[in-house]
């Protein structure tokens, strides 16, 4: 039997793991990448909430549908920025973008 | 039986997430999250919810990787042998992602979910058609509020991207 509290432990060792990308990663790609972990580590948990607690509703199915569509249009804009920077700095490294530091 | 495939699931997905933070090579990256998303779709298919894994599939592996792996191979020369892929904040960061962890794993084990809410058994039913029924009913104005943001996003991404090539003319 699994309960909900096997979904919100896997959820929050996802969740650790991605603030541990975050805060590690040089490469503004790889800190992108590991913000889809901490989405994922949250819809994990949205779905386990919306299906243990009120099994007969589905919000939190229907947020975890907003969560996907928002997280893949930040994914495009944060893309995009990158490939921007790229052009003018030919970098992707996070520490060398100080462009707004004039 | 399900208590199985969810440690395998488990297993897969942090695996796969760890390996994905620490490796070296930012293309291994990538397909090590393809991995991870694909255990998270089916984390979702053990908890009834066929639709939302469906969709993570397409959006998250069909399109948010490959988008990655794109964005990748565009930008040469980041994955070189004596080019750091990690800074230097790394201990502080373990110490700080894991005392998060461990503090809200305890305050997860502490808290007894089902005295508070009553219920607590899973709907084992596909939810796919209340789903649907739903966004065009009560979520009509999200629905229609999100297909405006991915329109947004999608002509700011085409903005963003183009305006180098009108100065370089």
């Amino acid at each position: 039997m699994i309960t909900l509290g096997h979904y919100i432990v896997l959820s929050v060792l996802l969740f650790g793991i991605g603030v541990f990308g975050i805060l590690t990663r040089r490469n503004a790609i790889g800190i992108l990448m590991s913000l889809e972990l901490i989405f994922n580590a949250v819809n994990i948990n949205m779905v386990a909430f919306s299906k243990f607690l009120t099994p007969d509703l589905v919000y939190g199915e229907l947020f975890a549908i907003f969560i996907i569509a928002v997280a893949a249009a930040e994914s495009v804009l944060g893309l995009a920025i990158i490939l921007a920077i790229y052009r003018k700095k030919q970098t992707v490294n996070a520490d060398e973008m100080n462009i707004m530091k004039y | 039986m399900a208590l199985i495939i969810f440690y395998c699931m488990a297993v897969l997905i942090l695996i796969s997430a760890i390996l994905m933070v620490t490796s070296r090579n930012i293309f291994h990256s990538a397909l090590y999250l393809a991995a991870t998303l694909f255990g998270v779709a089916g984390i979702f298919v053990l908890l009834n919810s066929y639709f939302i894994a469906g969709i993570q599939v397409l959006i998250y592996i069909g399109a948010v990787v490959v988008l990655s792996i794109f964005v990748i191979n565009l930008t040469k020369k980041i994955t070189g042998e004596n080019i750091p892929q990690f800074n230097k904040q790394i201990i502080p960061s373990f110490i700080v992602a894991a005392i998060a962890v461990v503090l809200i794993i305890l305050a997860v084990l502490k808290t007894d979910w089902f005295k508070r809410i009553s219920g607590g058994t899973i709907a084992a039913m596909d939810n796919t058609a209340i789903i649907g029924k739903q966004f065009l009913t009560d979520f009509i104005i999200p629905f229609e509020v999100v297909s405006v943001l991915l329109l947004a996003a999608l002509i700011g991404a085409i903005v963003l991207v183009a305006k180098d090539r009108e100065d370089e003319k």
